[in-house]
């Protein structure tokens, strides 16, 4: 195993090396190599099943690997478990408060599972109230708060120890969009004073905000980069076809010298100069078009021709997620 | 780890005083037996009425305490699937500390529960002194102390909390008529005698009722031995189920392990 020297470590909030996970016969992670420096704002996306939620319990210390090591601010996620744990907070997909109780009561809870006094858990409830915003509805029970005030008290309950790194799992799962934005206000505030973020999420424009994306599919990262860089490895626009036959346009399409994204199920084209070159298309085509998009790449545009597949996975139509998602 | 025990009972405590009706409808129970049980029965018994009235208070204290401490540890079948116990798990708390955090809440439940009782000893036909009383008190304390640490034990190895009542119903009846709570244990035949000696709830109550009427028919000696042990071994058993298995408290899962 590739240790890298001490220095680098204490720049590094998530170091993994070699890092295998096998349910069985199936191996889900296949050697995944990461590092993420402190204060980074990390995403990491995939389709369901390409080994997202294991990268993601291993390094919250929720499973243990099967090969290769991983640490979290210099700590052993399965040695060092519970100094892991002292230094990370975490955010579920599914809510983690005791709804029937107040905000408040929730938080100085938490603080003293963690060990604070009863004193300091106190004064640490009413300190992230205030930051948070939630000084309205702390003292309600939190079945009573708005579905985005009890995310933020997700969140809070998450920062009670002050944690170094902060692990969100689809954290903002069926809230608006207003809501949302807050919330990643307040994440990049977190990460503006040196924490270290590493998300998942569904929502193509939240990914947006991260400093680097990870693309996970089928157990191994297929590509790491700032989302401007992922998105310019696709160069120029994308053109999206919908025909009457599109085996027959993609056949017309090859022939007359367009290279087409095979990954894609869709007719995908791939051109420095989208504007010039579909009016050309429209009226040469031999098969009549029912509708024509040309938009910016995204990153749904980068995974599907690194992989093929949607990121959202095979959801139901009329799914599709983010900007490249719905063309009609 | 003390904070972390403190947390849990705080938590148990909070949310039972939000259901604090149960205290009054837990009332229910014991008093049926008592006036209801305790008429009809007494009234056709050797004893006599009030007699037997004053020899069942204690059965049916140790009713009372039993069934509540169960029903604290249903909580725990509960708590599998609302999530606040996924953050707990993900803390660097010892997962002992969760099951001791549960015997001791489901005891203090309990044993309010007993107290709430306690004040019907007079109608029952009792008066004891203060010695009695506060021999009565610390028996109670150690019979809440023992069903709660059963009723942990049990629940933690239960997914379902449809299940969990029938079993544990399952386990209590027995232990209930075969302590002795209802009659006379030295009447009773031979085999119920030699079974009554494996029956912590048998010493528990024998317990609260030597405090009450002063005749013992176990040593007080014997019981308090018994059922220290039985605490003991039973709370460590319902740590084990804590604290063993794989960390798996997946992600996107509703339901958990209590196993790591």
């Amino acid at each position: 195993m590739a240790n890298d020297n001490s220095l680098t470590d204490d720049l590094l909030a998530v170091h993994v090396n070699g890092l295998t996970k096998n349910y069985g016969q199936t191996q889900a992670l296949k050697g995944i190599d990461l590092s993420i420096k402190k204060g980074e704002l990390f995403a990491l996306l995939g389709p369901n099943g390409a080994g997202k939620t294991t990268l993601f319990s291993i390094l919250a210390t929720l499973r243990s690997p099967s090969a290769g090591f991983a640490t979290v601010l210099g700590k052993d996620v399965v040695k060092d478990r519970d100094a892991v744990r002292q230094s990370m907070g975490i955010v579920f997909q599914e809510p983690a408060i005791e709804k029937r109780l107040t905000g408040r009561d929730n938080l100085e809870l938490m603080g003293l599972f963690y060990g604070l006094s009863i004193s300091k858990s106190k004064v640490r409830a009413t300190e992230l109230i205030t930051s948070l915003g939630l000084e309205e509805g702390a003292d309600r029970p939190a079945e009573r708060l708005s579905g985005g005030q009890r995310r933020k008290l997700e969140l809070a309950r998450a920062l009670v120890t002050d944690p170094g790194i902060l692990f969100l799992d689809e954290a903002t799962l069926g809230l608006d969009v207003d809501a949302r934005r807050a919330f990643w206000g307040h994440i990049k505030g977190l990460t503006e004073s040196g924490r270290t973020v590493f998300f998942t999420t569904h929502y193509m424009e939240e990914a947006e905000v991260a400093d680097r994306i990870a693309l996970i599919d089928a157990g191994n990262i297929v590509a790491l980069d700032t989302p401007r860089a992922l998105k310019s490895r696709l160069g120029g626009g994308v053109i999206r076809l919908s025909t009457e036959d599109d085996v027959k346009a993609k056949a017309w399409l090859i022939e007359h010298g367009y290279t087409t994204e095979s990954h894609s199920k869709e007719l995908m084209l791939i051109h420095p100069d989208p504007a010039s070159v579909v009016p050309e298309l429209m009226r040469n085509l031999n098969v009549k078009v029912q509708r024509v998009e040309v938009h910016e790449p995204s990153l749904e545009d980068v995974f599907i021709t690194l992989t093929g597949r949607k990121l959202a996975g095979e959801t139901p139509a009329g799914e599709g997620r983010g900007k490249g998602g719905k063309w009609s | 780890m003390i904070r972390g025990i403190y947390a849990i009972v705080i938590l148990d405590l909070k949310r039972a005083w939000l259901d604090r009706a149960r205290l009054v409808a837990g009332l229910a129970q014991p008093l049926l037996y008592l006036f209801v049980l305790g008429a009809g029965l007494g009234a056709s018994s050797q004893q006599g009425a009030v007699e037997y009235k004053k020899y069942i208070f204690p059965g049916v204290l140790g009713l009372s305490l039993l069934f509540s401490a169960a029903f604290a540890a249903i909580v725990i079948v509960f708590d599998r699937q609302i999530g606040f116990f996924k953050a707990v798990l993900v803390s660097p708390l010892p997962r002992y500390a969760i099951a001791y955090g549960k015997i001791t809440s489901g005891a203090i439940q309990a044993f309010v529960q007993g107290v709430i009782v306690l004040p019907f000893a007079p109608l029952a036909g009792i008066s004891m002194s203060f010695g009695s009383l506060i021999q009565l008190i610390l028996s109670m304390f150690i019979a809440s102390l023992t069903f709660s640490a059963l009723g942990v034990a049990v629940a933690s190895r239960f997914k379902s909390a449809t299940v969990f009542p029938i079993v544990s119903n399952a386990i209590l009846m027995p232990m209930f008529f075969l302590s002795g709570a209802l009659y006379p244990l030295k009447n009773a035949p031979h085999w119920m005698q030699v079974a009554t000696h494996f029956d912590p709830v048998a010493y528990a109550v024998d317990l609260m009722r030597g405090s009450i009427l002063g005749v013992f028919y176990f040593p007080p000696a014997l019981s308090i031995t018994v059922l220290v042990l039985f605490v003991s071994t039973v709370s460590w058993s319902a740590v084990s189920v804590f604290k063993r298995g794989e960390d798996d408290s997946s992600l996107g899962a509703t339901q958990f392990n209590w196993r790591r």
